[in-house]
């Protein structure tokens, strides 16, 4: 997977490895903006309320 | 063969990669956030009040406070509307506390269930938050003992309401907790009562801690901060 991903990105070694590191900031970045925001209330730590809302 | 093996070690690394980076998420990115956004709460706040005392009309005759307030405006769904301290879970412990209790609004402080009483009057002023995570308000919620202070403030008065029953521990679905008289609070009349809810155990969610508490006193702001919060 990640091998597949390495030969498809253009450029010489370096540009590669400049590409791959934006590429895993934009990937955490996506994670802790939106993917963990919308999992995190699925976990019980949100639930301290005796009504249940 | 072989590129299959490679792919699904990759995909094992990848998901424990994301594991990691949620339970950063979960233990540090949140309190990082709520604290921003509870130090935002409490400007907006002070500086709503700092407006609010500015216009002379809003100061009421000087002995007609207490007894019938002017017209008190409804707390408007997820805007604060208070600031709590509590000396014994720090000193510079302090709180915003937000109108409702749903789950965005706990992220921004600490949320004042809706149906309950005002600040101040009779009733019950039930207030929940959240024991871990989004800046563990109440993470020391069980190392409150009777006669604790619990001070409240609404920009014009300070309220000190004090400790009657320590942590008590119930099951969620308990809603008589925050009833104008919890009967196991051991209160028999009506009053100006103020309960506090998180959850228990720390990380779980089966169970519900209860703090309850009574109004002591109440001073003006004008008069400086009440004896409980000097040091």
């Amino acid at each position: 997977m990640y091998g597949w991903i390495w030969r498809h990105l253009p450029g010489n070694a370096w540009v590669k490895a400049l590409l791959s590191l934006v590429l895993v900031v934009a990937v955490v970045y996506v994670l802790f903006q939106y993917v963990f925001p919308w999992a995190e209330p699925l976990l019980p730590f949100n639930d301290v309320t005796v009504d249940n809302q | 063969m072989r590129l299959v093996v490679r792919t699904v070690s990759e995909l094992c690394i990848t998901v424990g990669t994301v594991i990691v980076l949620f339970v950063v998420y979960v233990l540090f990115w949140t309190g990082v956030k709520a604290d921003r956004v509870m130090d935002d709460q409490i400007d907006q706040l002070e500086e709503q009040w700092a407006r609010q005392s500015a216009r002379p009309t809003a100061s009421p005759a000087p002995g007609a406070s207490a007894s019938a307030p002017p017209k008190p405006t409804p707390y408007r769904h997820g805007k604060p509307f208070a600031i709590m301290y509590i000396p014994r879970l720090g000193f510079t412990w302090n709180k915003p506390v937000l109108e409702g209790t749903d789950t965005g609004t706990l992220k921004k402080g600490l949320g004042h269930y809706e149906r309950t009483a005002r600040l101040g009057q009779k009733g019950n002023f039930s207030v929940a938050g959240h024991r871990r995570t989004y800046g563990d308000p109440f993470k020391d919620f069980p190392r409150l003992r009777p006669g604790d202070a619990v001070v409240l403030t609404d920009g014009t008065t300070w309220f000190t309401y004090r400790v009657d029953r320590g942590p008590y521990k119930t099951v969620p679905s308990d809603i008589e907790v925050i009833d104008p008289v919890p009967r196991k609070s051991g209160y028999k009349r009506t009053g100006r009562y103020l309960t506090l809810t998180t959850c228990d155990p720390e990380w779980g969610h089966s169970h519900r801690l209860i703090v309850w508490a009574h109004l002591d006193s109440t001073q003006p702001v004008e008069a400086g901060k009440p004896a409980a919060l000097r040091r």
